[in-house]
């Protein structure tokens, strides 16, 4: 995906993508989200993950570090979290042609359902997506959260990860652990 | 003032297991599991819920306790007594946290543990509802704390993950799971395949998979745990069916008290 840069609307740390997903429904934003992970020890977390819009709806994902594109690019960034979130509007003819590529596309409500878990912020999204975007039962089957769980070596990467930085955090805040 | 009831009860040995309710990510329920989950185990067994969650505290507002004088944070001061800051509520006692910012900055998290060690001395089961986080010590301390941990998770990719982080730290130091408990489920969600793939990363069973529900926000709305605003609704039978599977361990309170006493927190706030 490539992307011309846009105008910078806003830039900030956070744990949450639901704030990302929110803030651009509200913003009615055509353009996109470029989620930078700030756990770099994580698997493809040296990746970027971009979120695009049109009017505040999510139309496509890819992701760098793994080269994902759709729905398994957004299990992707769901499991590299906290991010460096940086929000761009783009000129609508630029999306559109982004949008145009059938690989890269996301059902609209599917980073609210899988990455936030917001109810409230699904309904919104399926209620303005054109109903053209709506998904369609094999979007559904290919679901976020089963592809993130079929992943054992991610899993086990984010795993493994937690226990070295609960073991250094022992050490740091002179907790007891297992092994001491 | 509430009355301490545990002092007649001091040279006696009784049976305590502590559980620490705990999501690396906010929004997950977590205040409103440990209530369900203490209510439902109060049927049975003698049920303290304390809300460790010392710098978001919330549970005053699930309990009607929203005035309360004397919370967490005034004892964790040492400007209180623990007996001082326990409300009998529901069936249980609850111990609630402040919200000010200033009796969080004045909370010495230290005290935590004497607080827990007072408390098992006199209760069967001690709820401790944590922190969203897993970037302080602080927020930490809970787990480290309990014996056992109910990992309450949303079913998507970001709570899976955090709740996977809170599986190692727990173990880590040496705090078992008790299971898993999928909660805010809609109908959108495969959710028995998505529970089935995820057990096999955790310890412990399912617990439960409780439906979201406009019911519940109802309950927070009325300032009472869900199984005390409805009871027979779906989401609570999912919880007295996730209580039903925590099995309470047999401890001895003297030895669990003494643990807590002597657990290593480091001198420094």
């Amino acid at each position: 995906m490539n992307l011309p840069q846009g105008e910078l609307l806003r830039r900030r740390v956070l744990e949450d993508v639901g704030t990302v997903l929110r803030t651009a429904f509200e913003r009615e934003l055509t353009g996109y989200a470029r989620l930078e992970s700030q756990d770099t020890l994580l698997l493809d977390a040296d990746g970027v993950g971009v979120l695009t819009f049109e009017d505040g709806i999510p139309v496509a994902a890819y992701h760098t570090g793994s080269d994902a594109a759709g729905t398994e690019a957004v299990t992707d960034i769901g499991s590299t979290g906290p991010y460096r979130l940086e929000l761009y509007e783009l000129d609508e003819e630029i999306t559109e042609q982004i949008h145009d590529d059938e690989s890269l596309q996301i059902p609209p409500a599917l980073p609210a359902r899988q990455l936030s878990g917001e109810t409230e912020l699904v309904d919104q999204i399926r209620e303005r997506a054109p109903e053209t975007w709506q998904e369609t039962t094999s979007d559904t089957s290919l679901d976020a959260v089963e592809q993130f769980l079929d992943d054992e070596q991610k899993v086990e990467a984010i795993r493994d990860h937690a226990r070295s930085e609960a073991q250094s955090r022992a050490d740091e805040w002179q907790f007891p652990t297992d092994q001491t | 003032m509430q009355v301490f009831k545990y002092d007649t009860r001091a040279n006696v040995n009784y049976m305590v297991e502590v559980f620490a309710v705990a999501s690396g990510k906010g929004g997950t329920g977590k205040t409103t599991s440990t209530l369900a989950l203490g209510m439902a185990l109060a049927t049975e067994y003698d049920v303290t819920v304390i809300d460790t969650d010392t710098g978001m505290a919330n549970m005053l507002f699930h309990t009607g306790l929203s005035d309360s004088e004397t919370t967490l944070h005034e004892v964790l001061a040492g400007q209180a007594a623990v007996e001082d800051a326990i409300y009998e509520r529901f069936g249980m006692d609850v111990i609630p946290c402040g919200t000010s910012l200033a009796g969080f900055r004045e909370a010495d998290p230290r005290r935590l543990r004497e607080v827990v060690a007072t408390v098992a001395e006199g209760t069967d089961v001690i709820l401790l509802d944590s922190a969203a986080t897993l970037g302080t010590r602080s927020a930490v301390l809970p787990i480290v704390l309990a014996d056992r941990v109910v990992i309450v998770l949303q079913p998507t990719v970001p709570s899976i993950s955090d709740g996977l982080k809170v599986q190692e730290y727990a173990k880590t130091y040496g705090t078992d799971v008790a299971g898993i408990l999928f909660n805010r489920v809609t109908e959108d969600e495969n959710i028995d395949t998505v529970a089935r793939k995820a057990q096999r990363y955790f310890d412990g069973e399912t617990l439960s998979k409780v439906p979201e529900s406009e019911t519940v926000r109802a309950a927070r709305r009325a300032s009472k745990p869900l199984l005390a605003h409805a009871a027979e609704s779906e989401a609570a039978g999912a919880y007295r069916e996730a209580a039903g599977k925590l099995t309470v361990r047999d401890a001895d309170s003297t030895a669990v008290a003494d643990r807590f006493r002597n657990a290593v927190i480091p001198d420094e706030s």
